[in-house]
């Protein structure tokens, strides 16, 4: 088989999955199968739907990018098997109905992605792709070690361990013990590693900076959503006895990610550890909706799900524009409308997006949490909140916005671009567009069920 | 079983102070060799979960995953001496105090004195141990240690408890174990300044 067809097949591969997924979403939660260890619930039908169309679109930018660039031809084949197995492993992670069977599928997820965001020839992606797999494999080691308290804690009540979700839930409130909360506690902290949020965010800028920007789009709009469901797995059976050391511990992160998120941004001159700080910031405004919980919980999953899409534009639309100007550095790029119009309204649609502006689903999103942070009586949060929000909206509209507009500081010959490397971009566009201005009935009827889900406290 | 731990604890505590790569992984070898012997002294039972776990500690951990690295360390020649945490008064007391916290700890997770305890007391330890080791250090070779010591630690406190997995999640818990350290010995043969000389070339277009 030459190399040139193996990015089809990812590509069909991806597209088999995109059109099953579909299917699956329009279907109703099934039965548990394969012994009870898999189940499609109304997360894994929300979820299936959001990161297979998200992986095939990234498959096509990369045939695209291996059909006009032959060099890329080169390391295609380990490119296409490691992508082959995190796709199937980030598909287990959501269908899984048992947490031991979720931690190994995210598990093999995260040795998938590892090599591929290494570059041959260039040891800062080596080192980053080191980084990236030993903080992941310390928070999985965190998320596993909260499971054996938890089981720990099950014992000491007298009562049998088990890991399967609808058990687990209702074994929940026999974990109301100091085993217990130190299981929770580790668990989300485990978890958050893995979503980049504070304190063991370091990996995420190196990672999302070093990898090959389909890499990047993939670790942010596929892996990040595989390890949140497992998160909102662990909400769905703990919040009904844990309710205030979820609420602590998941709004104590959030608003540390988004300090840290909002320093970094105002500090840095790289465009792509730019937006991976705003990846950290989305990760605080989600760990804080997951929190609080209740009427936060349906602006929280439209958050995530525009979310998806704005990180798979700005990260694929990013690498064209260094590809471009062989540079990452904002004040070396401007006038992206005049020399790259394309990449330009790319940038500038999902730097929208990204600060929550109207009418994306980001900023609805965005308004439900901070309505919820008032309901909720967290006025501390709430101020946090607006402050840190706002003062990411000046330090990237501050950057990011002469890079859009102005007169072009460099002029550069085009390179080549098939158009098929900006269908993914145009049809992640056009879904994120879609989701700010009607969102269909499917995809909403879903993302309710998921928010009442995750909100249901004790009563 | 007593006598056991003591002895894991020693074997956590003594490549700390003996600042060679060996000794390093020696001791992950006697980590995972002490380990199965618990094991075998909590269950012994001749059932597939049994021997599954013993073959986890004795063969994966206690000898695949330290010859690996060794094979990669001792064929480029490292030089012996490789500190995983600083060598002064002041990690050395903080390792010490890490240890005397993890049996204070202990007292509050476990309430009954006895052997329970002094394994939650040790596998506690193993973990802020390993937890030190990454805090203080950044090469991949002593990170890799603190992730192993950690990993370990936390095998040591599932063997407390009661529950056992399935055979088949098992098998799977051990393969991602194996993988886990067919990636490490990559990384250490590919991060650092001994990395491929294909670094020497300018870097080409990227996906």
């Amino acid at each position: 088989m030459t190399r040139t067809r193996l990015p089809l097949i990812l590509m069909i591969i991806a597209l088999v999955a995109s059109m099953l997924s579909a299917v699956v979403a329009a279907m109703p939660s099934t039965a548990p199968l394969l012994g009870g260890y898999l189940r499609v619930d109304a997360t894994s039908r929300l979820f299936l739907a959001l990161v297979n169309p998200i992986f095939f679109g990234v498959s096509v930018y990369v045939w695209g990018r291996v059909a006009s660039t032959p060099e890329l031809q080169a390391g295609m084949g380990r490119f296409v098997t490691s992508a082959l197995l995190f796709l199937v492993a980030s598909n287990v992670v959501l269908i899984a109905n048992h947490l031991f069977v979720l931690w190994i599928a995210l598990e093999v997820s995260t040795l998938a992605a590892a090599p591929l965001i290494v570059r041959p020839g260039v040891a800062s992606s080596r080192l980053a792709s080191w980084r990236y797999l030993l903080f992941s494999s310390v928070g999985l080691s965190l998320v596993w070690l909260g499971f054996i308290c938890l089981s720990r804690s099950l014992e000491e009540g007298g009562l049998v361990p088990s890991f399967f979700l609808e058990q687990m839930k209702a074994l929940g409130p026999a974990t109301a013990n100091t085993w217990g909360k130190l299981g929770l506690t580790l668990i989300i902290l485990g978890l958050g590693t893995k979503l980049g949020l504070a304190p063991m965010y370091s990996w995420l800028p190196e990672a999302y900076d070093e990898a090959p920007p389909a890499v990047t789009a993939l670790l942010g709009a596929v892996q990040f959503n595989a390890a949140l469901v497992v998160l909102l797995r662990v909400v769905h059976i703990f919040r009904p006895s844990h309710a205030g050391l979820i609420n602590a511990e998941l709004v104590t992160m959030g608003v540390a990610s988004m300090v840290i998120s909002a320093l970094s941004i105002i500090a840095t001159r790289n465009v792509k550890r730019m937006i991976a700080y705003a990846s950290i910031n989305h990760a605080g405004v989600i760990a804080i909706g997951l929190g609080i919980g209740k009427t936060a919980s349906y602006g929280l999953l439209l958050y995530v799900v525009s979310n998806a899409f704005i990180k798979a534009i700005l990260f694929l639309t990013v690498g064209k524009i260094e590809a471009h100007y062989q540079t990452k550095d904002t004040q070396k790029i401007s006038g992206l409308l005049k020399d790259l119009p394309y990449s330009g309204v790319f940038l500038m649609v999902g730097t929208f997006a990204l600060l929550g502006f109207p009418p994306f689903g980001s900023f609805f999103g965005e308004l439900l949490i901070l309505s919820a942070l008032v309901g909720s009586g967290h006025m501390f949060v709430f101020a946090a909140f607006c402050v840190l929000i706002t003062t990411t909206f000046v330090a990237m509209g501050r950057t990011i916005f002469p890079m859009i507009w102005g007169e072009p500081k460099q002029v550069r010959a085009w390179p080549r671009q098939t158009f098929l490397s900006a269908v993914p971009k145009l049809f992640f566009l056009v879904a994120l567009v879609v989701l700010g201005v009607y969102i269909p009935p499917v995809v909403n009827g879903l993302i309710q069920e998921v928010a009442a889900s995750v909100s249901v406290e004790a009563p | 079983m007593s006598p056991l731990l003591v002895a894991l604890l020693g074997v956590l505590l003594v490549p700390l102070f003996v600042a060679s790569w060996r000794s390093s992984l020696i001791g992950l070898g006697c980590q995972g060799l002490l380990m199965a012997m618990i094991a075998y002294r909590l269950d012994h039972a001749p059932t597939v979960n049994s021997w599954l776990v013993l073959t986890d500690l004795a063969v994966v951990r206690g000898l695949v995953a330290p010859f690996v690295l060794y094979a990669v360390l001792a064929a480029r020649n490292t030089p012996a001496r490789n500190d995983v945490i600083p060598p002064n008064l002041l990690s050395w007391t903080l390792a010490l105090g890490m240890v005397l916290m993890s049996f204070s700890f202990s007292e509050v997770l476990v309430h009954a004195p006895g052997e329970q305890r002094t394994l939650v007391a040790v596998a506690t330890a193993g973990i802020l141990l390993g937890f030190l080791v990454l805090a203080t250090q950044s090469d991949p070779f002593s990170q890799m240690i603190g992730a192993l010591r950690i990993e370990n630690a936390i095998a040591l406190l599932g063997l407390g408890g009661k529950a056992r997995e399935s055979i088949g999640l098992q098998l799977g818990l051990i393969g991602v174990f194996v993988a886990t350290i067919a990636f490490f010995r990559w990384y250490l043969h590919a991060v650092g300044p001994t990395g491929p000389a294909a670094d020497a070339g300018p870097e080409g277009p990227t996906i």
